[in-house]
């Protein structure tokens, strides 16, 4: 079951949806984006209506934020929402409770999927590539990788809302996002503790003998044990990197 | 060089738009970026070389509600002309190398600070354009969105000719001021890096499960690779 939009409006609606962060400011964070995203549907639902073409561009202009991948199933959901509140079978503040009450908890889940899980996997294996194949080979890995499962995130989950909140929540839990962050994550790990492994090899070829090596892989290992230590304790990474710099400058001092 | 400095502009403000304005579809990453503004400036492979190890340090920092991470996109426009120009002057050695993923800090930084000027801009956008909705102008949304757009990618544009200028300079006045022997033991510092982005992935991905995992495939990996060269 698919809402009463013209495949037009339901085509514009989806393509907008990759500029939802496209006026991303820090009082309503994504609500112009929303709001431009599902203006084409609006404008089909209240066609000869303007004052209540107005009062539902407003509702979408109220703060928003979540994961853009998984702004799909909010958004497809809110365009079955509008059309079942301009036919007059639904209460507007519906809507505003439906985004606000899906919002946290699907940008949750998305951050800890997309930022977590899925961009450290494709990021590892496009540079492991790019070093050990080709730099080419590394981009196209990197960007198949992640837009396999972006895509597909954006394109079903945008059909899964325009089936309305229940079909939003089934093809939620079809999806099981959580299983497949720890999925991402193990993948991750794997690719991450190869590139680890890559460097540490070829510095400690460079050194020498058995013993050299071990206790080069033994810092390796500290130093990762190291930095994730300080990561937890809020340092960033390019504090991090001033220090190494400054260490770099003393070392030319001498 | 102009048209290189031109379509670097251009290239940029493109990558800068996915970053977070549109699409996200991982353009802005530094493997990306940077391979890009090595092939402008001359030398696709040296601006892979920093792409892959820009591309994992910095994704500890997770772009999750207002918090903004550092610019690792304006980073790889800095490293990956710098390394282009450098390895056709005096060679992208492994100090030159080092220093160049260290001097990216700073832009990594100012981007930062960039995009959050940016978002307090697209604040006053919002407002406006909430005040025109208010007076009976659907369109505003739509124009709203591509001030918001345009501003991204303008500013985009002219952090990609600023740093990839300040690839070019660094790399043609600043590094060949160093000799070979201190270019040297600035490489010293070189092995740590690859391993602070590995520390990032592992930051990440950390799980119960996965944690052994990591270090087991590291061990795998080094013992695999120093038996096959010492074997060869």
């Amino acid at each position: 079951m698919t809402a009463g939009l013209s495949p037009s409006a339901r085509r514009s609606v989806w393509l907008r949806q990759f500029l939802i962060q496209g006026c991303w400011n820090y009082e309503g964070m994504q609500n112009v984006g929303f709001a431009y995203a599902i203006l084409p549907a609006l404008r089909e639902f209240y066609a000869g209506r303007p004052e209540e073409a107005l009062k539902a561009v407003k509702r979408h202009l109220e703060y928003f934020n979540t994961q853009p991948a998984m702004g799909a199933v909010i958004l497809g959901a809110s365009v079955r929402l509008e059309e079942r509140v301009a036919a007059g079978e639904a209460d507007p503040r519906s809507i505003g409770m439906f985004k606000v009450g899906l919002m946290g908890s699907l940008g949750a889940i998305g951050d800890a999927f997309f930022w977590g899980a899925l961009r450290p996997m494709a990021s590892a294996a496009g540079a492991i590539l790019a070093l050990v194949v080709h730099p080419i080979a590394g981009i196209f890995a990197l960007l198949a990788l992640y837009n396999a499962t972006h895509l597909a995130v954006r394109t079903r989950g945008f059909a899964a809302g325009m089936e309305g909140q229940e079909g939003a929540v089934a093809w939620l839990k079809r999806a099981a996002l959580s299983v497949r962050t720890e999925d991402r994550k193990l993948a991750a790990a794997v690719l991450g503790g190869a590139y680890a492994g890559t460097y540490a090899a070829h510095h400690a070829f460079l050194g020498g003998d058995a013993f050299h090596s071990s206790v080069l892989f033994a810092v390796g290992v500290g130093l990762i044990r190291l930095f994730t230590g300080l990561f937890r304790k809020a340092v960033s990474p390019s504090e991090i990197l001033m220090f190494f710099f400054l260490l770099g400058v003393l070392i030319l001092w001498d | 060089m102009a048209w290189r400095f031109a379509l670097a502009t251009l290239l940029g403000g493109l990558c800068y738009l996915d970053r977070t304005a549109a699409c996200q579809i991982m353009l802005h990453r530094p493997l990306v970026v940077a391979t890009l503004m090595g092939a402008v400036f001359g030398n696709l492979a040296a601006g892979a070389q920093v792409g892959a190890v820009l591309e994992l340090l910095y994704l500890a920092r997770l772009p999750v509600g207002a918090s903004i991470p550092p610019d690792d996109t304006g980073a790889a426009v800095f490293a990956g002309t710098a390394a282009a120009v450098a390895s056709s002057s005096i060679g992208l050695d492994g100090g030159s190398y080092t220093a160049l993923l260290l001097l990216s800090v700073p832009f990594a930084e100012l981007g930062k600070v960039a995009d959050r000027y940016v978002r307090k801009v697209n604040g006053r956008i919002a407002h406006l354009t909430a005040e025109a909705v208010d007076r009976g102008d659907l369109r505003a949304v739509e124009h709203g969105l591509l001030a918001g757009l345009t501003l991204f990618v303008l500013t985009g544009a002219v952090l990609s000719l600023a740093f990839s200028g300040a690839g070019v300079v660094v790399s043609k006045f600043l590094l060949p001021r160093f000799g070979p022997a201190s270019r040297l033991e600035f490489s010293a510092i070189l092995p740590v890096l690859p391993l602070l982005g590995a520390a990032s992935v592992y930051s990440c991905s950390r799980t119960e499960r996965t944690a052994a995992v990591f270090f087991l495939t590291m061990a795998a990996v080094f013992g695999a690779t120093v038996f096959f060269r010492w074997a060869v």
